[in-house]
């Protein structure tokens, strides 16, 4: 079972956790969504796998290349 | 005069060709062909009998081996590398296999001859070449040594010249260290297999040198050169995968640069969706989405072929089709980033501007950015220097280059995206904003005002006003304001009224001794 982390491409703020942890994901769904630079900026699991955990929570400042959430594919 | 029959003398040297033909083709013998297949992977030979075309492969250096050790001349069929041309997609190709089966395919006297050879072929006559990668490196024993150096490395002054006479396409498909990554990066096209390795030498070497434990994958694997390097223009699953993407590859672009690109017929339902691709645009500023869906739409249908999907993603770059013609489609990506450009994509956008100006591909801009990454570590990643090398690739591109703007263009990036002369021609879609910085900031630079402020609100709208599409055009900064469901239409008219007619569709190719990487 490969881990692959997911990381911000941005600093920012997380807006809005969008996938349940446990979830099941496909490529290019989003996990959740940052505000940075004025936009909504998704954060998008590049890889299809199962959403082992998330760590940030709603409202929480994240910097770019942040560690943001785990998935095991 | 020879004594015996004729037909006796027939059997007598067919018999030695068929001895000598079998001991060639078994490569490193059947033990290590079927460990081979037993994982799962094809063989040197399996591979080329794949990428060409049936029966067209033919080999060149068959009865070639290892002649700096004694002991290797009957232990290395082919040393190690099997060259030959091909037909690929119906074109003559020159070919190069590494067979790891035989010494790991590492590079030594002959096999040097043999690749210098396919590529001396390749460049003076206008053929295709293909580099299908997994080698050990330099075959040490031989390399050894003052002597050892001196007469097997740089002798060929052309060795690792690149001017892009013709199009290279790889394929990383093992452990590929030394020339094999060297060919690899000097490509116009990489696919890598998951599994495979790409790395200046071996982590076993990497280990020995750093005194710490390397892990392949993570000094060469899919992942780093898809996502951190960019050497990895696509990432496959299987050998098979990667041969196919290989053909995909080469379809579009022409056999040599003088020479335009391969028409294609336009498959059914191309420009379907066309009628409701404003849909694909949010209608919030704010709100992001993935262009690569908008130009799916508009090129042919089935035709676009993306280029390191996973690399500097706020740049999109891909080959396509418009009206059966090769485009080079690049544009900004606003689901990633929003669209803003660090140096990954910067690096990215120049190295296909680079890619398609060499090979007489017109270029297709999509333009959505609210401008460059800025900051400590943009400049750390040296963004000045990234933005001019792109600036300076839009600026000699020669081939048609034609730009859309979709959404946001603002500051240098709006030069950088073909803004202005930086076109041949300039369309915007109603939706276009155009300045010099995005109007949220710009009211705080330009009146000292900040979100909540008394006065922001009303000067937000005027400067939100004052970057409507309406004066770009009246100034004739767009030559053409479209609407959204006309873009491939507008695209390949102007497309034929750019053609490149006084020269029969050839550029000026002013970048074809450029880096492959930077």
């Amino acid at each position: 079972m490969a881990v692959i982390k997911v990381k911000s491409e941005v600093t920012g703020s997380v807006w809005k956790i969008v996938a349940a942890s446990g979830a099941r994901l496909d490529a290019g769904e989003t996990i959740m969504i940052l505000e940075s630079m004025k936009m909504e900026i998704p954060v998008i699991a590049e890889d299809g796998g199962t959403l082992a955990e998330l760590h940030v929570a709603e409202g929480e400042v994240v910097n770019e290349g942040q560690l943001v959430a785990t998935l095991h594919e | 005069m020879n004594d015996k029959a004729p037909d006796e003398r027939g059997a007598r040297l067919e018999a030695e060709f068929a001895a000598r033909e079998a001991r060639a083709l078994a490569m490193g013998g059947p033990q290590k062909l079927a460990q081979r297949a037993a994982a799962g992977v094809l063989n040197a030979r399996e591979r080329i009998a794949r990428l060409c075309d049936p029966g067209t492969f033919v080999e060149s250096g068959l009865f070639a081996s290892s002649t700096s050790n004694p002991a290797d001349r009957d232990s290395t069929p082919g040393d190690g590398k099997i060259t030959g041309f091909g037909k690929v997609n119906g074109r003559e190709t020159a070919v190069l296999a590494n067979d790891f089966t035989v010494k790991g395919a590492s590079s030594a006297a002959t096999n040097g001859r043999k690749i210098a050879h396919m590529k001396r072929v390749a460049t003076q006559r206008g053929l295709p070449m293909v580099f299908l990668g997994e080698s050990s490196g330099a075959r040490m024993p031989d390399h050894m040594g003052a002597r050892g150096m001196g007469s097997l490395l740089g002798n060929d002054p052309t060795q690792y010249q690149r001017l892009r006479e013709t199009p290279w396409a790889s394929a990383t498909l093992g452990l590929s260290y030394g020339s094999s990554s060297w060919y690899a990066v000097l490509s116009e096209f990489n696919v890598m297999r998951k599994g495979a390795v790409l790395a200046v030498s071996s982590s076993l070497l990497a280990s020995l040198a750093i005194k710490e434990d390397v892990d392949p994958q993570e000094m060469g694997g899919w992942r780093l050169h898809a996502e951190v390097t960019g050497f990895a223009d696509q990432v496959v699953d299987s050998d098979e995968e990667a041969l196919e993407a290989i053909k995909a590859f080469l379809a579009y672009l022409p056999a040599h640069h003088n020479e335009a690109p391969p028409v294609a017929a336009v498959p059914a339902g191309s420009g379907e969706g066309m009628r409701d691709i404003l849909a694909l645009l949010p209608e919030s500023r704010t709100q992001v989405y993935d262009v690569r869906k908008l130009m799916r739409t508009v090129v042919d249908a089935g035709s676009f072929f993306e280029l390191k999907p996973r690399f500097g993603k706020a740049g999109v770059t891909g080959l396509a089709r418009l009206d059966g013609r090769t485009v080079g489609v690049l544009g900004n990506n606003p689901q990633s980033r929003g669209g803003a450009m660090d140096s990954d994509a910067c690096e990215k956008l120049t190295s296909f501007i680079v890619l398609c100006d060499s090979f007489n591909i017109p270029l297709v801009l999509f333009v959505d950015t609210p401008g460059f990454v800025i900051g400590t570590e943009a400049e750390r990643r040296r963004a000045p220097g990234r933005i001019m090398n792109m600036m300076n690739a839009l600026a000699l591109t020669t081939v048609p280059k034609l730009s859309v703007i979709l959404r946001k263009s603002y500051g240098q990036a709006y030069l950088n995206m073909g803004g202005g002369r930086n076109s041949d021609e300039v369309a915007a879609w109603p939706t276009a904003e155009v300045s010099f910085m995005d109007p949220v900031f710009a009211v705080r630079v330009v009146h000292g005002l900040d979100p909540g402020a008394p006065g922001f609100d009303a000067a937000l709208a005027e400067m939100n006003r004052a970057n409507e599409v309406w004066d770009f055009a009246q100034v004739y900064a767009a030559q053409s304001v479209i609407r959204p469901q006309e873009t491939r239409d507008w695209l390949i008219r102007m497309l034929e009224v750019h053609r490149l007619r006084l020269t029969g569709g050839i550029g000026q190719h002013l970048m074809r001794g450029w880096p492959t990487s930077f």
